[in-house]
């Protein structure tokens, strides 16, 4: 589903990403860990074609990423999400369904099945200015699950999200595990990442330690954390 | 898609509502100058006469404001969509760089010449209902000065990629206003006044080429091309250059600035 190849990033005299490869399996629940600024905005951004790569490659579902075609099934819910302040929740999902080219009546009852899984009924018709943090990112998630997407990048979803909200989340990300979703995660919320991720691929000043099964990371005795800490403090 | 968008957005906006009702009311008050009693050389001028120059000088005040309001709504644009979050959101979809520019440009520019129709559509029916005097020349020069406000979106999309919106503002409106000033001085250099002045102090026939005439020919002719669309008005032939020069001056430079906006987008890193 996703492959990156040698991807080498530098802004100037700083390396980003230093020659990362790995592979993500369609189906699979994926989460990139790393400490802060660590590289992995700047991948999730070259798989966007957001930026590109000095040197490298990365491809969706075997089209490169500079293609607009490999985004067609892909959502994507970026790290402190903005929704413009005039619009109403409705209206954002609606216009995302209609940049994704689907028709009138169906975006309607796509919107209404979103706002329901994302357990924002009554307040769909107010100004996103009004909403909270976690409202914001609530609509941001349901904006990225719209036309039922193959591939999920999520960078922090559970950011500005209380207890409650980040259970829901995960819960929800639960329920997309038999449909055949592959989810591409970025989380500082290494429990969270331990329970619902099938793989995990753990970077440091722009190179990878790790990528591994959760379970061939994990040693018995150990967290997720126990591992992270030892691998990025060396 | 992302035309509709942005025709939305910006009419949402507070400001631009204020802005086009505060320019219509003036448009419309300014009704009263056009039944005033005017003397040229103690003669008064007929109404006909009065009509059609008030409202080319309307014209030219229309369409030069509408150019700096298409400048001020284009050079927050791209900010305000990564702010709010609006360009990762579409250019996370299946949609090229070159689609999302190419809709800014045309629902900018779309935007601004119906503010301007709107605008020169108010004079139009004032003389044509109060004063009985019918120009329909007024509407299609109107449509032609459109290709000014095509050259001050794509130049200030551009600029605004390259340094911050308000000298992006000022770069156009800076070029604009040479434009203007270096236009009139030609104009008035050809009178014969000035040209006998000149002879006169010169003592010998002027040099042909040098390098700012270079420059005033290759500068972009915005005022050209509003004194052909206002030549349309009382049929006069066009000053300067001829007809087509202006036009083809400021299309060429939309064509060069438009292939950099669009080359520097696509190397642009989204936020």
């Amino acid at each position: 589903m996703i492959e990156l190849r040698n991807v080498i990033k530098r802004y100037e005299s700083l390396t980003a990403v230093d020659d990362v490869s790995f592979s993500v399996k369609t189906g699979e629940y994926f989460a990139l860990l790393g400490p802060n600024g660590a590289g992995k905005t700047t991948i999730v951004k070259m798989l966007l074609d957001f930026t590109r790569p000095s040197t490298g490659s990365l491809s969706l579902s075997g089209i490169p990423s500079t293609h607009p075609e490999c985004r067609t099934s892909i959502g994507y819910l970026a790290e402190n999400h903005h929704i413009p302040p005039s619009l109403s929740g409705w209206q954002y999902l609606l216009r995302c369904a209609e940049l994704l080219d689907i028709n009138r009546s169906e975006a309607s009852d796509q919107c209404r099945r979103i706002v329901e899984l994302i357990g924002m009924q009554g307040r769909e018709n107010t100004k996103v200015c009004t909403y909270s943090k976690g409202m914001i990112q609530r609509f941001g998630l349901g904006a990225a699950l719209m036309g039922n997407p193959k591939l999920l990048i999520l960078d922090e979803p559970t950011s500005g999200l209380d207890p409650i909200g980040i259970r829901e989340i995960r819960q929800l990300l639960e329920s997309l595990k038999g449909q055949g979703m592959t989810i591409f995660l970025n989380s500082h919320l290494l429990s969270e990442v331990e329970k619902i991720c099938d793989t995990a691929a753990i970077i440091n000043r722009g190179r990878l330690l790790v990528k591994d099964t959760i379970s061939a990371i994990v040693k018995d005795g150990e967290t997720l954390e126990d591992v992270f800490v030892r691998l990025v403090k060396g | 898609m992302i035309t509709k968008y942005t025709l939305i957005d910006e009419v949402r906006q507070r400001s631009f509502v204020v802005m086009f009702v505060i320019c219509a009311i003036c448009v419309f008050l300014v009704r009263g100058c056009y039944q005033g009693n005017y003397t040229v050389n103690g003669q008064s001028l007929d109404a006909g006469t009065i009509v059609r120059t008030l409202s080319k000088v309307t014209f030219h005040i229309i369409g030069a404001g509408v150019m700096v309001i298409a400048a001020l709504l284009s050079m927050r644009i791209f900010r305000r969509d990564r702010n709010e979050g609006m360009q990762a959101c579409v250019l996370s979809k299946p949609i090229a760089r070159w689609q999302y520019v190419t809709g800014k440009i045309i629902g900018l520019w779309f935007l601004s010449v119906l503010f301007m129709f709107i605008l020169h559509s108010i004079v139009f029916l004032i003389t044509s209902i109060n004063l009985q005097v019918f120009m329909p020349e007024y509407l299609a020069a109107s449509l032609l000065c459109s290709i000014n406000l095509l050259f001050v979106v794509i130049a200030v999309l551009l600029l605004s990629l390259l340094m911050p919106d308000i000298v992006a503002f000022l770069c156009v409106l800076g070029v604009g206003i040479v434009g203007f000033v270096a236009d009139g001085i030609a104009a008035a250099s050809h009178s014969q006044i000035a040209q006998a002045v000149v002879q006169q102090s010169a003592g010998h026939p002027q040099s042909n080429l040098t390098w700012w005439k270079v420059v005033y020919l290759l500068w972009p002719k915005l005022l050209g091309v509003q004194q052909l669309a206002s030549s349309l008005i009382e049929s006069e032939s066009s000053p300067g250059f001829g007809p087509a020069y202006p036009v083809i001056n400021v299309l060429l430079y939309c064509l060069i600035l438009g292939a950099l906006l669009f080359k520097r987008f696509r190397n642009e890193d989204i936020v």
